[in-house]
C-alpha cells in the first residue's frame, strides 16, 4: 500500500534574480514500511522535502498524498489535526518538550487526539519498554542523555501509531554508539510494526540500513536506489 | 495538561516570572492604595462638606436653589415633617429661612446672610454647634436686655468689632415689602474668619420668621441621611410624594463643588493608568521574552498536532495563571495596609480647612470595589496584552519555527 505519492512537487524561495528552486519536480512514492533514506549534499533539498512531506510546508505546485488524502492544499486546523493523526516526526534536536517528563512528552500527543487517561498511561509505559527507556519516565529531558532523549523523541513518533514517521539527521547529535543503538531501535519498530520511516541524513549508518536511498541533487531526484 | 504546561512554564524562568510577577503585586499594591485614599478622602471632604450645612438632601419651592427670593417659601411644614419623619433612612432634618441684609455696629457696616435655624433640630443635620469658636448655642428664650440671641461669623465679628453679648443692628426687608430692623445680641462666634459662614448670622427661626413677617413658612429643609450614597434615592422618593415642591440630592444642590470633585476624581484616575501602563509594559515584555525564546518549541508543538487556538490559549493561560499568582500575593500584600488605612489612618501635619471645619485625619477606605476592581482591571489588561504575543505564536509558520528541524 502507498503511504506516500507526489507528483511533480516543486518549492520556490526568493523572488526574481534571487529565486532558488529548493525542490523541483520531484516523484516518488513510498510503500507501506519502507525505510527510505533521503540523502544528498547540503543545499540539495532535503529538509525542504521533508517539510512538504510533513505538511509543514506548502509546495508551490505538484501535489502530495499521503495515506490516500492530498495534503498539499490543506490549511490551519485541518492540516494541524491531519498531522497529529497520520504523522510523526523526530528532529535533530530532539525538541522535546522541557517542561514535561518524558512519560508526559509522550502522552501529550494522545491527549490531544483525545485518548482516555488509563488507555494514555498504559501506552506510554508499553513504549517506554520498546524505546528501552523503562524507569525513566518520571525524568524530565535535561536530566536525560542525548540518546535517551532522542528515544523518548522516537517514542513520541510511533505512539499515536502514524502512518509515517519523518526524520531529520535524528542520529547528527549523537555519537556514533549511541545513534547506532537508536538505528536499531527505529529499525526494530520497522520490522515489528511495519511503520514506514523517512529519514534526511549525511549518516552511512543510516544509509546501510536503509532499504531505499532517494538521492537528492540541486532540488532534484539524482538516483532512486532499491536495495 | 494545559494548565499544568502553563504552570511549568512558569516556573521555567522563575527570576523573571518572580520580577514580572512582584511588578503585577506591586502594581496591584500601589492601585487599591491609591484608590482607597482616594475614595477615602473624597468620602471625608463629601461627609465633612455635608454635614457642615448643605446636608445631603434639600427641599425648596420651585427654582429657589437657583433663584432664591424671600417669598419662595415653604408653608405646610406639618405635611413635609410627618413624610420626614416616616422615612427611616433619614436620621434628621432641619428648616431654615435665609435673607440677605445689612448688619451695622459702632465701628463698621457690613452686608450679611441672615439664616434662621431650628436650635434642635439644627444640630441633627449639621455641625453648627461644633463650629462655635467662643460663645454657645443661642437659647429661645432670648439674651440679656430680652434682645434676640444671634451667633455670627467671624469674618463678621472682627468687621464690626463684635464679641459675646455686643449688640448689633440688623436691617432687611420683609417678605411684605416692610423695613425689617432689630438689635441682636452675640451669643456665639462661629468658624474662622476665612471660612464659608465667615459672614452669616444666625438666628432662632421662630425669631427670623418674626423679622421677615415670613409667618410660619421656611426656605427650606435640609435632611441628614443613614447612608449618603442613598441621596439620589431619597430625593427622588420624596419628590413622588412631595410633587409640588423641589427635592434636590447635595450633588444638585452644591453642583459645582460635586463636579470639580468628579473632575479631580478623573484626574486621579490619569496617575493610576500611567501605573497600569507600565506594569502592563513589564508584563508584555515578559510574555513576548517568552513567545520568542520558545519559537522552536511552538513549531514542536504545531508540527505535533497543536492547532493554532490552543497555543493562543497556552500563552493565554500562563499570562493569567502568573497574574492571579502576583495578584493574591497583591492582597496579601495590600490588604493589611489599606486595613490599617481605613481604620487608624494619619494625621496630616497641617489641619485643611473645609467648610469651616477642619480636618488633619486622613483616612483610607476598605470596599469590596477597592480590592476587586483592580483585579478585574490588572487581570482583564494582562490577558488582553498576552494575546498579541499569543496570536503571534499561533501564526508562526512551523516550517520557519522549527528551521531545521
Amino acid at each position: 500500500m502507498k503511504v506516500i505519492e507526489t507528483s511533480n512537487l516543486s518549492k520556490h524561495f526568493g523572488l526574481g534574480e534571487t529565486r532558488v528552486s529548493a525542490v523541483k519536480n520531484v516523484s516518488f512514492e513510498i510503500e507501506e514500511g519502507e525505510f527510505t533514506a533521503i540523502i544528498g549534499p547540503s543545499g540539495s533539498g532535503k529538509t525542504t522535502l521533508l517539510h512538504l512531506i510533513g505538511g509543514l510546508d506548502s509546495p508551490d505546485e505538484g501535489d502530495i498524498t499521503l495515506s490516500g488524502e492530498k495534503i498539499a492544499h490543506m490549511k490551519g486546523n485541518q492540516l494541524s489535526d491531519f498531522r497529529r493523526d497520520h504523522i510523526g516526526f523526530i528532529f535533530q534536536a530532539y525538541n522535546l518538550i522541557p517542561v514535561l517528563s518524558a512519560a508526559e512528552n509522550i502522552e501529550y500527543i494522545m491527549m490531544l487526539q483525545g485518548i482516555k487517561k488509563p488507555e494514555r498511561r498504559r501506552k506510554v509505559e508499553e513504549i517506554l519498554e520498546t524505546v528501552g527507556l523503562t524507569g525513566l519516565g518520571d525524568r524530565r529531558p535535561a536530566m536525560l542523555s542525548g540518546g535517551q532523549q532522542q528515544r523518548v523523541a522516537v517514542a513520541r513518533a510511533m505512539v499515536s501509531k502514524p502512518d509515517i514517521i519523518l526524520a531529520d539527521e535524528p542520529t547528527a547529535n549523537l555519537d556514533s554508539k549511541t545513534g547506532m543503538k537508536l538505528l536499531e531501535v527505529m529499525k526494530e519498530l520497522n520490522r515489528e510494526f511495519k511503520l514506514t520511516f523517512v529519514f534526511s541524513t549525511h549518516d552511512e549508518k543510516i544509509m546501510n540500513m536503509a532499504t531505499r536511498l532517494i538521492h537528492l541533487r540541486d532540488g532534484s531526484i539524482e538516483r532512486d536506489e532499491q536495495k | 495538561m494545559l494548565i499544568k504546561i502553563a504552570f511549568r512554564n512558569i516556573l521555567r524562568q522563575r527570576r523573571r516570572s518572580l520580577l514580572t510577577g512582584l511588578s503585577i503585586s506591586g502594581g496591584y499594591f500601589l492601585f487599591a492604595l491609591t484608590l482607597s485614599l482616594i475614595e477615602g478622602s473624597y468620602n471625608n471632604m463629601i461627609r465633612i462638606f455635608t454635614e457642615s450645612h448643605v446636608g445631603h438632601v434639600q427641599i425648596h419651592l420651585d427654582d429657589y436653589l437657583t433663584r432664591p427670593k424671600i417669598y419662595k417659601s415653604i408653608s405646610d411644614k406639618d405635611e413635609i415633617e410627618t413624610i420626614l419623619s416616616a422615612d427611616n433612612r433619614i436620621i434628621g432634618f432641619a428648616p431654615r429661612i435665609y435673607s440677605p441684609a445689612l448688619s451695622f455696629s459702632e465701628e463698621d457696616t457690613a452686608m450679611v446672610q441672615l439664616i434662621g435655624v431650628d436650635a434642635k433640630k439644627e444640630t441633627t443635620v449639621s455641625r453648627l454647634r461644633e463650629k462655635i469658636v467662643t460663645g454657645s448655642f443661642f437659647s429661645s428664650q432670648g439674651g440679656e436686655n430680652d434682645r434676640t440671641q444671634a451667633m455670627v461669623g467671624k469674618g463678621l465679628a472682627i468687621k464690626l468689632g463684635l464679641d459675646i453679648n455686643d449688640e448689633f443692628i440688623v436691617i432687611g426687608q420683609g417678605a411684605d415689602g416692610s423695613i425689617a430692623n432689630d438689635v441682636f445680641v452675640v451669643s456665639a462666634i462661629i468658624g474662622k474668619k476665612s471660612s464659608g459662614e465667615r459672614m452669616n448670622v444666625y438666628l432662632p427661626l421662630q425669631a427670623l420668621q418674626e423679622f421677615l413677617s415670613m409667618e410660619l413658612s421656611v426656605h427650606e429643609y435640609s435632611m441628614l441621611l443613614e447612608d449618603v450614597a442613598d441621596s439620589r434615592s431619597v430625593a427622588k422618593d420624596l419628590q413622588k410624594k412631595l410633587p409640588e415642591l423641589v427635592v434636590s440630592p447635595w450633588q444638585e444642590v452644591e453642583e459645582m463643588f460635586y463636579k470639580s470633585m468628579e473632575a479631580d476624581k478623573q484626574g486621579n484616575w490619569v496617575f493610576l493608568v500611567l501605573l497600569m501602563i507600565i506594569v502592563f509594559i513589564g508584563v508584555l515584555n515578559t510574555v513576548l521574552m517568552s513567545v520568542l525564546e520558545r519559537t522552536r518549541e511552538f513549531g514542536v508543538l504545531r508540527a505535533i498536532g497543536y492547532r493554532s487556538g490552543t497555543l493562543v490559549n497556552l500563552i493565554f493561560m500562563e499570562t493569567v495563571l502568573l497574574s492571579m499568582m502576583s495578584l493574591i500575593l497583591g492582597v496579601i500584600i495590600a490588604l493589611p495596609s489599606i486595613m490599617w488605612f481605613s481604620d487608624t489612618g494619619f494625621m496630616m501635619p497641617e489641619p485643611m480647612d473645609m467648610g469651616g471645619i477642619e480636618f488633619q485625619h486622613f483616612k483610607g477606605e476598605l470596599t469590596a470595589q477597592i480590592l476587586f476592581l483592580p483585579m478585574g482591571i490588572i487581570l482583564l489588561f494582562a490577558a488582553l496584552i498576552s494575546l498579541f504575543p499569543a496570536i503571534r505564536a499561533a501564526r508562526l509558520d512551523p516550517a520557519d519555527a522549527l528551521g531545521k528541524f
